[in-house]
């Protein structure tokens, strides 16, 4: 039976929206808010920690190293050049530029990951010695968890795309994982200068 | 008096039955035996009478709206319909505002009084929350006027007392509803609040935060007494114990002093001078025993030291197997620490 | 390129056999292994929902022996470990296993539907957040069954709760209970706010949502940001346990009153998670049975707002006795009392949208009608302990038991029930029994007065919270012996809903696609909807989708049946913007919640944990991101090689 209904066709809409018209990147979006809100509170803590001791680092505890912590954090704000490399490279559907950003970047993520247990040694302390320690610790080792998914979101896209695997829905994925790099080497300055520098100044 | 207080001390909230006997009065926010709690407990009634009459007053519209309602053969629509909702409902939340407002301005004033009740006269006590039992210290410059108790507060009729309250271990909080609001006992952080009684009697408190396995068995008594009765009372509860008096009480002594009690307990004129339990130079003069546990009496006294795991599950006194002989003397002896 | 409308008569609908193909790819797979890899959101949250309501009956029986124990004065029934254990299960099962969990997984089943849509956002991860869910529930049951039960109270309290005074692993077994519904609390937030704002069916803008619609989206915004809150101190709390950091340790510089912050700035808002979608659920019965438009849908929306930014603003209030600034404390006072107006906007909306409507008697009113009775009082108790100096005497007494049992039960239970009534045609295709509804409502509600109107006046008689028992001496007996008559009825009446929905769901009368003459878009599918929802998506013209639209009924044409598309729309506007394909069923996100149980049970023992588990999980990742379905012609763009 045929009856007179109106429709409206959307046969002609894209399958692959990038940026805020892609469902992921608002997942994205979504998990960067938990995440960061997270950080915020283990660095209100922080502070809020620091109300009870005269000194700080209390008692003998030396000021936080600078070297290690700082080469590091350059090299993670050095990130952002190839993961913006790569998603210009998936905005233009170019296969070969994606994968070739993407390793220098994974390079890059890999040896900052494995520099992180040096800037937790350049604390001074360990995590049990006192308030503090934790505290600090607690402040690093969250944006390590972070850091951590990074290396295997930017990893596990690097293997799709080398093996042929890909498909052009997973182009907008290489733009969230900049965007998520982006948020990740933003909120890491911030941190570096509070557990880094912060013990100087407060 | 004021009407507002007159009708609360009389009327205990329906269905409560007053405590009898020689427990003294029953605990109540609304029955305050001093300035402090009376001030809480006019605020009390404030906000239970406008908080009733609010809640009928909604009700009432919901009643009458549904009545209403049903009544129609059609829905009320349109501009002058939305308009006259409009109106009620705005004036609805006007009123709601009005009264919020106003509630908190009254708020705002009885905490500001019940925070400018310092006195530099006022008699300090500091109390120390233990699991479970209280800590009583009276508090004076010189170290041979601080009296050290446990779980019985004495306090002069009509003068300020100032409470300062530590933590020995987990959160506690010490309360007792006829004086003043509670205080947190926080490990780390020293509290304080400050109360007055203006009648003499026997006030109940208990702790009033989870704190493990006994928390239901934390009680402490403040007995308000005149000026002289509280002085002989401190004078008294300042010496230190008596020596024992008798043969039996002699022995109860040695009972005392060689199975462990000097581990935990202090008794002032002897070598017993642990702070881990309560002290209990003077334990004969106090009304309950195992902070309100039970009445201080021989029979309480011989079950409660012979298996306190029975009475107060969890507590930090382990049972004492005692020969008959032994628990008798050593009862004698502990009765004798008037 | 974009949508192009048509006019011709039957102008691109589907005929028999794409109604057969879109059948076909949105099926369940067969069997146990189709309930295990089902990504469906309907079979998802009708599982879930099941699951919180079995907690909430678990919980029920925890509250019926504490009730039984404090109905004499030095009862013997229970000793005082288990109680501590008993006061524990109780609330930790309400608040992180029933109360959270059961709005959201309501939110799952329905959002979609009211929205027009075929699935949510991300249907994989809803499944997981499920699975991360249930295993939650399975430990602390599974701790307490076999006497690793939590004890130090819903909220623990440090340093009770910390490795000096509470040695074992119970409180760890409590703080990973946290961790894995609070997961699971953030999956369906990110979920739900995905799903609104960019999934609505085409011509829903946002002033044509409906209030439900609204509710979970504020409520979602809400989780995002109290969750991180409580699963960081519960973090801090078993890494105070397991590794020896010092946060709530005051001997190296550590707060007990940190902890009181951070789980209160959770706390807090959490009661507005589960209270938030339960005036949703009033602001759609009430139009239904009302038989009229709400009036003031914009002063609702931005009541909803403000509760939820508000919701934040109070936590203080929980510490009033802690003895923190008085100016500071102050604030938290004026908040406090200042979100009953909002509260009172929507109250007086409701109430006179019935006096506008002519009201009929279903059971969803009538829970609808106990609740405001049952809310309002509660509102005003939380007025009452607003005021520091009251809150100074009845903080941890049983008058706060009064207060947040009548705005918990009332406020967010109520309405709950009024939605079962009101949804279960929908989601069974059956009508539950009027008069055995009835009989529920009344019970129930006669019941959580006689329970808990005594307890308010025991609180002030001196009745602390968390007693597991008292002096006779204290004349408690005679209320507390009420309040346990009270509670029998409570379980009356529960047991009363589960013969109406076991008798319903076997022979209760067919419901048909839309019983009650209801106006969102889940009333346009049959009862039970299919498992695609909708066959074509439906085209939106106004806030009351199904009252107000043309007799044509537009829809949706031009979407492929061959694979599980979507129809994404624009925020604002909801225009038809973008074709999105997603993934079919999976094993994955099963996998993937075992693996984050062996972390963080693991964690419970042993810090190895935290590396192996990531281990497992990182297969699991792979095979839920890699592994698509075979490409099935004719290829969309999205799916041809990169």
């Amino acid at each position: 039976m045929s009856e007179r209904r109106s429709t409206v066709d959307v046969s002609g809409l894209t399958t692959v929206p990038f940026g805020h018209r892609s469902l992921l990147w608002w997942g994205s979006l979504g998990f960067a808010v938990i995440e960061g809100f997270t950080l915020l509170l283990m660095i209100a803590s922080y502070f809020y920690l620091r109300t009870n001791e005269l000194d700080w680092p209390p008692g003998r505890t030396p000021n936080p190293d600078l070297l290690i912590p700082s080469i590091n954090t350059v090299l993670l704000v050095l990130v952002i050049v190839p993961m913006r490399m790569a998603d210009t490279a998936a905005k233009r559907m170019d296969r070969a530029g994606v994968i070739r950003a993407l390793l220098v970047a994974e390079v890059m993520t890999i040896v900052v990951t494995t520099l992180r247990w040096w800037e937790l040694l350049a604390l001074n302390v360990r995590w049990d010695a006192h308030a503090y320690a934790s505290a600090a610790w607690g402040v690093v080792v969250l944006h390590s968890t972070l850091l951590v998914t990074d290396v295997f979101e930017t990893g596990s896209l690097i293997a799709l795309f080398a093996s042929g695997k890909a498909r052009r829905k997973h182009y907008p994925d290489v733009s969230d994982a900049a965007d998520y790099q982006y948020f990740l080497s933003a909120i890491w300055v911030a941190i570096y200068l509070i557990v880094y520098w912060g013990p100087r100044v407060l | 008096m004021h009407p507002l207080r007159a009708l609360g001390r009389a009327s205990v909230p329906a269905a409560a039955m007053l405590v009898v006997g020689g427990c003294g009065q029953a605990m109540s926010a609304v029955n305050p035996a001093g300035p402090q709690a009376e001030r809480i407990s006019d605020l009390t009634w404030y906000l239970t009478i406008t908080g009733s009459a609010v809640f009928l007053v909604v009700l009432g519209f919901l009643a009458y709206a549904v009545r209403r309602g049903r009544r129609r053969t059609e829905s009320a629509e349109g501009p002058e319909a939305d308009r006259a909702m409009a109106r009620w409902v705005g004036g609805a939340v006007g009123v709601t505002t009005l009264i919020l407002l106003t509630t908190l301005v009254y708020n705002f004033a009885t905490g500001r009084a019940l925070a400018d009740f310092a006195d530099p006269d006022a008699l300090t006590i500091r109390v120390t929350g233990h699991q479970w039992w209280w800590d009583v210290q009276y508090v004076d410059r010189a170290p041979s006027r601080r009296l050290t108790t446990a779980n019985e507060i004495h306090v002069p009729v009509g003068r300020r007392i100032r409470l300062e309250v530590q933590s020995r271990d987990v959160i506690h909080s010490f309360w007792a509803p006829n004086l003043h609001g509670k205080v947190d006992v926080i490990p780390g952080y020293g509290g304080s609040t400050a109360f007055r009684a203006d009648r003499p009697g026997v006030y109940h408190g208990r702790c009033a935060e989870f704190c493990g396995l006994q928390h239901a068995r934390m009680d402490f008594l403040v007995i308000a007494e005149p000026e002289e009765q509280f002085a002989a009372w401190f004078e008294a509860q300042l010496k230190s114990s008596a020596p024992p008096g008798d043969a039996v009480q002699q022995k109860g002594q040695q009972v005392f002093l060689s199975k462990g009690c000097p581990l935990c307990h202090a008794v002032r004129g002897t070598q017993a001078n642990s702070r881990v339990g309560p002290d209990l130079t003077h334990l004969a003069s106090r009304r309950t025993i195992a902070a309100g546990t039970l009445p201080n009496t021989r029979g309480h006294l011989g079950g409660w030291v012979l298996d306190p795991q029975k009475i107060k599950p969890g507590a930090k006194m382990p049972p004492n197997p005692l020969a008959a002989d032994e628990l008798h003397a050593l009862l004698g002896y502990l009765q004798s620490l008037k | 390129m974009s949508a192009t409308t048509g006019e011709q008569a039957g102008a691109g609908l589907l005929d028999a056999a794409g109604r057969a193909e879109l059948e076909r790819t949105w099926a369940a797979r067969p069997g146990l292994w189709g309930w295990l890899t089902s990504t469906d959101h309907k079979s998802v949250a009708t599982r879930y929902v099941a699951t919180a309501f079995l907690f909430f009956l678990l919980g029920g029986l925890e509250a019926m022996v504490m009730r039984v124990q404090l109905a004499r004065p030095e009862n013997g029934l229970v000793d005082p470990d288990r109680y501590a254990q008993l006061f524990t299960m109780h609330g930790t099962t309400m608040m992180f296993l029933f109360g959270v969990p059961v709005q959201l997984a309501v939110a799952t089943y329905l959002v979609p539907l009211m929205v027009g849509t075929r699935n949510v956002a991300f249907p994989r991860l809803n499944a997981f957040g499920f699975w991360t869910y249930l295993i939650g529930g399975l430990l602390l049951y599974g701790g307490f069954v076999l006497n690793t039960g939590p004890d130090a109270g819903w909220f623990s309290y440090v340093p009770l709760s910390g490795p000096q005074y509470s040695p074992g692993k119970r409180v760890d077994v409590w703080a990973q209970t946290v961790t894995f519904t609070e997961i699971a609390a953030l999956v369906a937030a990110v979920e739900m706010i995905v799903t609104i704002l960019k999934q609505r069916a085409p011509g829903m803008s946002l002033n044509r949502m409906p209030l439900y619609v609204w509710a979970v989206l504020v409520t979602s915004f809400v989780v995002l940001f109290a969750m991180p809150s409580v699963a960081l101190a519960s973090m801090m709390l078993a890494f105070d346990r397991l590794v020896g950091t010092h946060f709530f340790n005051p001997a190296e510089g550590g707060d007990p009153l940190l902890w009181q912050h951070l789980f209160w700035f959770f706390g807090h808002p959490e009661v507005y998670i589960m209270f938030i979608p339960a005036t949703g659920f009033v602001s759609e019965i009430i139009p239904v049975f009302a038989r009229r438009k709400m009036f003031g849908h914009t002063a609702l929306v931005l009541s909803l707002v403000a509760t939820g930014f508000l919701a934040f603003g109070l936590w203080v209030h929980h510490m009033f006795t802690t003895g923190l600034p008085q100016l500071g404390q102050s604030f938290f006072t004026a908040a406090s009392m200042m979100i009953a107006i909002p509260n009172g906007v929507q109250i007086f909306c409701w109430i006179a949208t019935l006096w506008a409507g002519r009201p009929r008697f279903a059971t969803p009113l009538l829970f609808v009608l106990g609740f405001v009775f049952l809310f309002v009082l509660g509102g005003i108790t939380g007025v009452m302990v607003a005021s520091i100096p009251f809150d100074q005497q009845a903080h941890d007494t049983h008058f706060i038991v009064a207060h947040l049992h009548y705005v918990q039960l009332g406020g967010f239970v109520f309405p709950l029930f009024g939605a079962f009534y009101f949804w279960f045609p929908k989601v069974t295709g059956r009508m539950l029994s009027e008069t055995l509804g009835r009989w529920n409502f009344w019970l129930f509600f006669a019941g959580v007065n006689v329970t808990f109107f005594p307890l308010h006046f025991l609180g002030l008689m001196g009745m602390t919270r968390r007693v597991y028992t008292y002096h006779p001496e204290t004349g408690w007996g005679a209320l507390n012996l009420l309040a346990t008559v009270g509670a029998f009825m409570i379980a009356a009446s529960v047991l009363v809903f589960l013969a109406n929905v076991f008798r319903s769901l076997r022979s209760g009368a067919v419901a048909g696609d839309d019983p009650w003459g209801a106006h969102t878009l889940e009333w346009e599918t049959p009862s039970p909807p299919p498992p695609y929802n909708f066959l074509h998506i439906p085209i939106v013209q106004g806030l009351y989708a199904l009252w107000e639209r043309t007799a044509d009924r537009p829809v949706v044409t031009g979407m492929i049946t061959h694979r599980r598309e979507i129809l994404l729309t624009t925020v604002l506007d909801a225009e038809p913007d973008v074709r999105y394909q997603h993934p079919g069923p999976s094993i994955a996100p099963l996998l993937a919640a075992l693996a984050v149980g062996v972390t963080f049970i693991g964690g419970i023992f042993t810090t190895w944990a935290f590396v192996v588990g990531p281990v497992l999980l990182f297969p699991a990742l792979m095979l839920w991101m890699w592994k698509q379905s075979p490409p099935a012609e004719p290829l969309t763009e999205s799916e041809q090689p990169a």
